[in-house]
């Protein structure tokens, strides 16, 4: 059994943080239906990739919402749906007759997600934006840089992923409040609030300066991204403690490991920036992976930076827990996909199959779920309502 | 009655894992924080209140304790203590090395309960004894390495966000697993590694690897999808977009007489603007040094195109839409004697608002806990 089994999720989402919250809730066993509309954004091959791992066990609809009978087949699955989801602009749900208010009539204790940018009040609740628009109002973009250097921030749409997952949490958190009061609710989510609340305690200080590569947690020294042979290679190294600090020395085995200036913790903090420099000077000869594992099995934290390559097919740890999985397709294809990222010992949340092509389960949803017959099923395909 | 009301939710974390509790604390579980006699070494982490070292006043541990109880044990000396309160949890929350916590003489002791365990790199496999940071973890998840200038080292998070992924799907995990209990009327083990959780953050990393073996690398502020690139105006820096309305920004630019560059009909294709981003990009920069942030925000706002602020994050204690929303919520710190704002919901549940506490001092609910 999975956590979700007999749950159903009305799927209005897109592009990634919608799809990246019910993926999870697809992973824990929910029968999400994915409503489709034509010429809608995707990232090539839906069965693996990317696309594919944003989609990951969902049956797909393609419905025609412009049409009166298209909506009106959205509003018979809705009220048959647990959750209903989208990541919309505010208005368009409202404007389609299926917000809150709408769908509660249709039933009275459904979970309704909103994922908008900005939130469904406030001044700039109809502003558009995408992750990296979010990820620049809250600091990410013009903190994350070198002291002195230029902005850099994420090279994607991590304010995708952290409103996804904490969405998941939200459905979560209201499925257990409606099992305990009977009650369903609406869920406001402004993935600009999401991102923010991951920010940290810098939000409590009120100033910020670019850190670099510097520790954000317990002080630590050496503690970066340092060099590695070979191109583009690097590791990161973080040294709390005297006892990593010996273990760092014995690896390292230079005379300046023994230099008095490094032999404190505050020592190393106040020449850190000298520490640094004779660090990349003993890494940049070095390979990473074996540098890595060298550091570690004396007891130092150091991980080589992983690129795409390494993480998906050389790292054993991440193949012993499973975290890459192989589905076969209808085609008889076998895609890679993500799996959730956390193991429940006793009712495991897994892929339950590849991302499904347009429309694949259109018909099968709308007589398994809504009782139609063929012909029904044929005349809505003629006249272009579902997808053929 | 909050969403989460009645469960009760022990937590041994240290900082890698502290976010779980305190999500569940927002949704509001009650969520006891267990603390060594003399306090979490939590408290002695920067920044502090005021700039000075304080482990009274450590900014990060009340980022990270608002809303838990603490109650002090001395687990060396009275593990009898901590059985006690096992047996009255439904869930335990904790982050230390593999095998350093009886956890199964807890699920032992209470079948119901929920042990969360936050690791490095997971309870099993090769690397389960290794040792991670926020930044080791974000290397050996894949973050990283899509982060930064090409020419400069790869950069890590602001923020620890491997150890905020990991207690996200730490909560996820509780909640299932509460779910599920329903059902099953026993607990289970919920076992995150900051590795995975790091791997279960990422965007297109991983799905361009399986689709096409194609390994994406960092390229500064130009997004992987090449529609994003940070500008600089006037006052500062801009996030451009190019999706959106095309025609719009093309003609407000052509009503400033800049649009000789860029005002080419093979542009309006989105893969186009995709293929050609660097010199879309390189004239949108020229255009937007002769405005101001607010200027080219509010402009492209009112057309529809995705722009804004590249700014700080004590930005957002000033933003209107947020103060309107009441996202920072004002926690009075007696011993300071003022209220600090502290960020709110990161979601908001219609049926219980997020809970919002001070964060306790140590062993502050020994007395009504332990009692």
């Amino acid at each position: 059994m999975r956590p979700l089994d007999g749950i159903r999720v009305l799927d209005f989402t897109w592009v990634v943080a919608g799809p990246v919250t019910t993926r999870l809730l697809a992973d824990l066993g929910a029968d999400v239906i994915k409503v489709e509309r034509r010429g809608s954004l995707d990232f090539g091959d839906r069965r693996g990739g990317l696309s594919g791992t944003l989609m990951r066990g969902k049956r797909s609809i393609l419905l025609d919402l412009n049409d009166p009978r298209g909506l009106a087949i959205a509003r018979r699955l809705a009220a048959l749906s647990d959750v209903v989801i989208d990541n919309f602009s505010a208005r368009v749900m409202t404007n389609l007759g299926l917000d809150y208010d709408e769908l509660r009539t249709l039933r009275p204790d459904v979970i309704c997600v909103r994922m908008t940018g900005f939130g469904l009040t406030g001044p700039d609740r109809d502003h558009v934006s995408y992750g990296p628009t979010l990820q620049a109002l809250t600091g990410y973009t013009l903190l994350m840089a070198e002291p002195g250097g230029t902005p850099a921030g994420f090279g994607y749409s991590y304010s995708d992923l952290a409103g996804g997952n904490l969405g998941a949490l939200a459905v979560l958190a209201a499925l257990w409040h409606r099992r305990r009061t009977g009650r369903g609710q609406l869920v406001d989510l402004a993935q600009l609030e999401a991102v923010a609340s991951l920010v940290g305690p810098v939000l409590l200080e009120g100033r910020s300066r670019p850190m670099g590569n510097a520790s954000q947690e317990r002080p630590a020294a050496p503690h970066g991204v340092y060099p590695c042979a070979g191109e583009d290679r690097w590791i990161a190294i973080t040294v709390f403690t005297d006892e990593e600090w010996a273990a760092f020395a014995r690896v390292v085995g230079l005379d300046w490991t023994h230099d008095r200036r490094f032999a404190t913790g505050a020592g190393r903090i106040a020449h850190a920036f000298e520490l640094d420099r004779l660090v990349a000077g003993w890494t940049s000869a070095r390979d990473a992976r074996e540098t890595t594992a060298a550091l570690q099995w004396a007891g130092v934290p150091a991980g080589l930076v992983a690129d795409a390559e390494d993480l998906c097919t050389r790292d054993p740890q991440l193949a012993a827990r499973g975290h890459f999985v192989d589905v076969a397709t209808p085609e008889g294809r076998t895609v890679r996909l993500d799996g959730a990222p956390f193991i429940l010992s006793e009712t495991p949340a897994r892929p339950g199959g590849p991302g499904p092509s347009l429309n694949e389960h259109g018909p099968e949803i709308l007589s398994e779920i809504l009782g139609m017959d063929a012909d029904e099923i044929t005349d809505l395909q003629e006249v272009g309502i579902v997808g053929a | 009655v909050t969403t989460l009301d009645g469960v009760r939710v022990l937590d041994l974390c240290d900082e890698k894992g502290a976010l779980a509790g305190k999500l569940l604390a927002g949704l509001g579980a009650d969520v006891i924080l267990i603390e060594p006699p003399g306090g979490s070494p939590m408290r002695a982490i920067p920044p502090f209140w005021d700039g000075a070292s304080d482990e009274l006043r450590s900014l990060f541990f009340w980022f990270y304790a608002a809303g838990k109880r603490s109650v002090t044990i001395d687990l060396a000396h009275d593990a009898e203590a901590l059985r006690r309160l096992v047996a009255t949890a439904d869930v335990l929350v904790e982050s230390a090395p593999p095998g350093r916590f009886p956890l199964d003489a807890f699920r032992a002791a209470n079948p119901r309960l929920v042990v969360a365990s936050i690791t490095s790199f997971g309870q099993n496999g090769p690397y389960r004894d290794w040792k991670a940071s926020d930044t080791v973890a974000q290397a050996m998840g894949g973050m990283l390495y899509v982060n930064g200038h090409p020419d400069r080292p790869p950069l890590r998070s602001l923020g620890l966000q491997a150890y905020h992924q990991a207690g996200i799907f730490a909560a996820i995990g509780v909640v299932s697993a509460l779910l599920a209990r329903e059902t099953t009327g026993r607990g289970q083990q919920v076992d995150v590694s900051l590795q995975a959780a790091v791997a279960g953050a990422l965007e297109h990393v991983p799905g361009f690897w399986h689709q096409s073996r194609l390994v994406h690398r960092r390229q500064g502020t130009l997004h992987w999808t090449r529609y994003f690139r940070v500008g600089r105006c006037r006052d500062g820096w801009v996030m451009h977009c190019t999706l959106g309305d095309w025609t719009s920004l093309l003609e407000w630019m052509k009503a400033d007489g800049m649009d000789a560059e860029i005002d080419d009909p093979a542009l309006e294709d989105i893969k186009t603007r995709q293929a050609e981003a660097e010199r879309i990009f390189d004239a949108l920069d020229r255009w937007a040094a002769g405005y101001t942030i607010a200027e080219l925000v509010e402009g492209a706002q009112l057309r529809r195109i995705p722009y804004a602020a590249v700014r700080p994050p004590e930005a957002l204690l000033r933003d209107p839409h947020l103060a309107e929303r009441g996202f920072f919520v004002p926690i009075e710190h007696p011993d300071l004697g003022r209220s600090i704002p502290y960020p709110g919901a990161p979601v908001r549940l219609g049926a219980a608002p997020w809970r919002v506490a001070r964060p306790p001092r140590v062993g502050e609910h020994d007395a009504e806990v332990l009692r």
